[in-house]
């Protein structure tokens, strides 16, 4: 084979992209549109202005990464809450079986993905930062 | 035996077995939801339904159907699957199905079968059921939305606890289980019809939410409060006890449990636990570390002979056994004993004596075996609750004779024909001896009776017992007392149970010889049925005796050691887990006595009044946190391991004192099993156990019998004096010694002590229930919550004694009745 013709086909492909929309974002001007199913932060969900959670223990059962710790409680009416959910984001591998998990449809997984941050105690998501904004 | 074939095996089964025992025994699985083994068959769910040949393959229920000869069974035809999973669909459409905060998921037979028979969706429509929750008391819940209506709860409330609590109420679809009334459920709290109920509908309150089923360990233990010697099973999440797991294979109580061994158990991760040692330093207990304070501890200790100690009988076998070691050769002092001495002189005086050794000569297992129950006391049933589970089957299903006497009614007293003679307080010994005085001028003695030694003897001292004496000094009448004799006497098989404990202080060394003085003249003892049984109050208190952990040879018994503190013969006082300010008669000679020594040492798993009062506090372990072995009543030997980690900085009884032995100069055995090894080799009955065999399953250590009569002491009751009430002390059903105290549950139900009371005397100093009553006795007086019964004879007055918060030895100084005042 001719040794150029390999050098011309590669500058071939260059020049092409040259002209096609480029693939790389400049993030963090530009941001990603992230699909609907993407597994990004979880997020607890909320209905008449409570968490949906009822603590069933589902998710932390089946988490493979046991990452989740929930601690139940009893409120005034008598019902079961979550008085502790914590997903602790540094052992999460985003696999989503405790969205599949759940009985009720309390948990999420949202399209946030920027989770990086300074202190290992800030990978550790409380009830509060998990719940629906 | 009959020849059966169950899905084209062919099987044998007994004749008195139903098809699903049958195919139990013979390993094929038959769904039950309805059906419990302790129970007597009912048939209401139809879970079980199998065809029968025979029967022209009708389906019919198999836990209510008896195997006959060549019955040919079929378990899982395509037909019986698809009623299975009808009967299932029925549950299911009115069932909440709230699984998700449902505390028995995950170990609910309703959820089980779902999910084996893949119910997942329903051909019928329905609404849910409305019925309200009871949450008003704090230990059951009951939410009868999830019932169904297998009945278990009510039928074990009656045929075992015999409390009758619930029952089936309303008819037809409304159809549910209902307390008094449809009222709240306000019962004795045994938690036996939460541990059968095979769904949610009966949930324990205090593991609410606490945990799910499956991530719970499961330890199996031996309960920890009274003699009875329950196995149970703890359900441990984070080194943390939050529950206990029924399990209906364990022990002969088969998983039964009473409030304290069911309720009872927080204490082991209580908040109030010691976690340092403590030592005193300028009038107060400051926190240091263990080697300052077992130096310290090890120095006093060298003073031999003015040391003396006392342990409570809740420590294991081996500590106990670790214990007298320490003291008799590395300390040099005889000085030791458990639970103020009497209540254990029983054993330890009494059956020696009388029968040679000092346990027993019956065990629980006996009771069921028994034509004739005589119970001294009704107390029995307080003091020993499942104890009086096997009382109530023995009466209710095999309709064993129940005599009880008693200076007050009780719970035993109501089951069907139980006789309860009610005498007046402290005249049990001279009863006994008036039984046993008719036995012999009746001539219903055995002729081997006169060959024991010291017949005759007995048969001249007795002679002032006549049944008509006794009867005017006791308020019975001749005729019962003759009639109750004869009924004794005359009975195949007759079991005599008393039980014994710090409250009791007249249950001591001559009752048990009064006692065994009947079994001996009628020959009622060494006898499947037949014999004494001393219920001993705590988890190891014959395991105590057997140890030898008390007064022998010359030392001093506990309330010499008391004594001896005060005159100052002993200047160090070892206290290994005992509360004696609480639980001991006479508080002022008890204060006295602990402000008098010289150096106090305590161990303990809490700042108790008496640890508070020491020099030097060690923290402790709970059963649940050691290994060793709890002898129980009828010297069941059972060997518990931890179920949690302990504390770093407790220690338990056991390396508290193998360690005092090292720093003493000795050398200790290295581990409780290397201990017991020894304790097999030198104590009577336990020869041929080791912790390897006892893993596995408890043993009975033999008891061997050598009969004598001996005369015992009646000390007569005292006088009955104007605007006087007969103080008797004891326990309450929901209490065992002091710990009970760190227990949730028993707290919920009986917070504090009390003064029960008749009605008759109430009407008289016209209280009522709750009013505060001044309690007033020749040793001083105290506060007491009124509570009016309907079990209390007129005159009699009740309280129990294991409360710190009110000690009811502050007017009760070991008499086993006091004459009392009361004032509003
Ligand atoms: S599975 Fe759902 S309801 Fe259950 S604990 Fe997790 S988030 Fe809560
Ligand atoms: S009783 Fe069983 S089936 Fe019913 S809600 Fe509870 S766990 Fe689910
Ligand atoms: S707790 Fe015991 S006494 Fe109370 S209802 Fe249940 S079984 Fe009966
Ligand atoms: S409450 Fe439980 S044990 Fe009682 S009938 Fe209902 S399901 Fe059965
Ligand atoms: S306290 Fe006694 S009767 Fe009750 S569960 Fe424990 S050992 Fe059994
Ligand atoms: S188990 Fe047989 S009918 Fe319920």
């Amino acid at each position: 084979m001719n040794p150029i013709t390999p050098i011309i086909n590669g500058m071939k492909i260059t020049f092409k992209h040259m002209f096609m929309k480029p693939v790389t974002l400049q993030y963090p001007t530009e941001r990603p549109k992230v699909s609907q199913r993407f597994r990004g932060l979880h997020g607890l969900k909320v209905s008449h202005s409570k968490a949906k959670c009822v603590a069933c223990y589902l998710c932390p059962t089946v988490c493979p990464a046991k990452c989740i710790t929930v601690e139940a409680a009893e409120d005034a009416n008598h019902d079961k809450y979550a008085a502790v959910y914590e997903i602790d984001m540094l052992r999460c591998i985003f696999c989503g079986y405790c969205v599949e998990a759940c009985p009720v449809d309390a948990l999420k997984m949202t399209g946030e993905f920027e989770l990086a941050n300074y202190h290992r105690q800030d990978f550790i998501y409380s009830k509060e930062r998990l719940l629906e904004k | 035996m009959v020849n059966v074939t169950i899905d084209d095996k062919q099987v044998t089964a007994p004749k008195t077995a139903t098809i699903y025992e049958a195919a139990k025994l013979n390993g094929i699985k038959i769904p039950i939801l309805c059906h419990d083994k302790k129970l007597k068959p009912f048939g209401a769910c139809r879970m079980c339904l199998v065809e029968v040949e025979q029967m022209k393959g009708r389906q019919i229920p198999a836990c209510t159907t008896p195997v006959t000869e060549g019955m040919i069974i079929r378990t899982s035809t395509p037909d019986i699957i698809k009623a299975r999973k009808m009967v299932l669909e029925l549950l299911l459409l009115n069932h909440p199905l709230d699984c998700p905060v449902c505390d028995k998921s995950g170990d609910c037979d309703l959820q089980n079968l779902t999910y084996e028979y893949k119910v997942n969706t329903n051909r019928f429509k329905d609404e849910k059921f409305h019925h309200s929750i009871d949450y008003n008391n704090p230990l059951i819940e009951r939410d009868m939305n999830r019932c169904v209506l297998c009945g278990k709860c009510a039928r074990i409330c009656d045929e075992i606890v015999s409390f009758g609590a619930l029952t089936f109420i309303d008819r037809g679809i409304e159809t549910k289980i209902g307390c008094e009334f449809d009222d709240a459920l306000n019962c004795e709290f045994c938690g036996s019809c939460v541990s059968v109920c095979p769904v949610g509908a009966l949930l324990a309150r205090p593991f609410k939410h606490k945990a799910r089923f499956w991530a719970l360990t499961k330890h199996t233990s031996v309960c920890g409060y009274c003699g009875t010697g329950c196995n149970l099973t703890l359900g441990v999440k984070d080194n943390k006890v939050l529950t206990t797991i029924y399990d209906e294979n364990q022990g002969f109580h088969k998983g039964q449990l009473c409030v304290r061994g069911r309720f009872g158990y927080q204490f082991i991760n209580s908040a109030q636990r010691l976690t340092s040692p403590l030592v005193r330093k300028n009038g107060k207990l400051m926190e240091t570390s263990w080697d300052e304070a077992l130096e310290l501890v090890a120095g006093r200790l060298k003073t031999g002979t003015s040391v003396a100690a006392l342990a409570t009988p809740r420590l294991t076998n081996e500590e106990l056994a670790l214990f007298k070691t320490l003291l008799l050769e590395n300390v040099g002092t005889k000085n030791f004993d458990h639970s103020a001495g009497f209540a254990h002189s029983a054993l330890t005086e009494g059956f020696t004596r009388s029968f040679g050794e000092s346990a027993s000569s019956a065990s629980i297992l006996d009771i069921q075996k028994s034509d004739m129950l005589l119970v001294i006391k009704t107390d029995a049933y307080e003091t020993h609750p499942v104890v009086g589970f096997e009382v109530n089957m023995a009466v209710k299903n095999k309709g064993v004779k129940l005599s009880i006497i008693s200076d007050k009614r009780g719970k035993l007293s109501k089951l069907p024909d139980a006789t309860t003679l009610v005498h007046r307080p402290g005249c049990e010994v001279a009863v006994l001896n008036a039984i046993a005085k008719t036995i012999i001028d009746e001539k219903l003695s055995v002729d081997t009776a006169m060959t024991v030694p010291g017949y005759a003897e007995i048969v001249t001292a007795l002679s002032e017992f006549s049944a008509e004496a006794v009867a005017a000094q006791s308020g019975l009448t001749a005729a019962d007392i003759k009639k109750l004799a004869s009924e004794y006497a005359t009975a195949e098989k007759a079991l005599i149970v008393f039980p014994v404990g710090q409250g009791y202080a007249g249950h001591n060394a001559d009752l048990a010889s009064a006692a065994a003085n009947l079994a001996l003249l009628t020959g009622k003892y060494g006898k499947e049925g037949c014999g004494v049984l001393c219920l001993s109050e705590k988890n190891n208190s014959q395991g105590a005796v057997d140890m030898g952990f008390y007064a022998q040879d010359g030392g001093l018994n506990s309330l010499q050691i008391l004594d001896a503190c005060v005159s100052g013969a002993v200047k160090t006082l070892f206290i290994a887990g005992e509360d004696p300010l609480t639980s001991y008669p006479d508080r002022t000679k008890v204060k006295a006595a602990l402000d008098a020594v010289e150096f106090l040492v305590v161990s303990e798993l809490f700042l108790t009044e008496t640890a508070a009062m020491a020099d030097v506090v060690l923290p402790a372990c709970s059963f649940a946190e050691k290994e060793g072995t709890f002898t129980s009543t009828d010297r069941r030997v059972q060997f518990i391991k931890p179920a949690i980690r302990k504390n770093a900085q407790t220690k338990t009884d056991f390396e508290i004192f193998s360690d005092l032995i090292t720093r003493l100069g000795g050398q200790s055995v290295a581990t409780p099993a290397e201990k017991f090894t020894e304790i097999a080799a030198h104590t009577p009955g336990y020869a041929g156990l080791s912790h390897i065999t006892l893993r596995k399953e408890g043993a009975f250590a033999t008891a061997a019998t050598k009969p004598a009569f001996v005369v015992p002491n009646s000390t007569p009751s005292p006088a009955i004096e104007n605007g006087k009430l007969a103080l008797v002390t004891g326990s309450v059903l929901y209490h065992n010694g002091t710990l009970s105290q760190y227990g949730e549950g028993p707290m919920h139900v009986c917070p504090e002590g009390y003064l029960e009371l008749s009605r008759m005397d109430a009407s008289v100093y016209k209280i009522a229930d709750n009013d505060l009553l001044t309690v007033s006795s020749a040793a001083g007086s105290m506060q007491l919550k009124a509570k009016v019964s309907s079990r209390m004879p007129a005159g009699v007055v009740f309280a129990p004694y294991h409360f710190s918060s009110a000690p009811i030895n502050s007017i009760w100084t070991g008499s086993p009745v006091t004459m009392v005042t009361v004032a509003k």
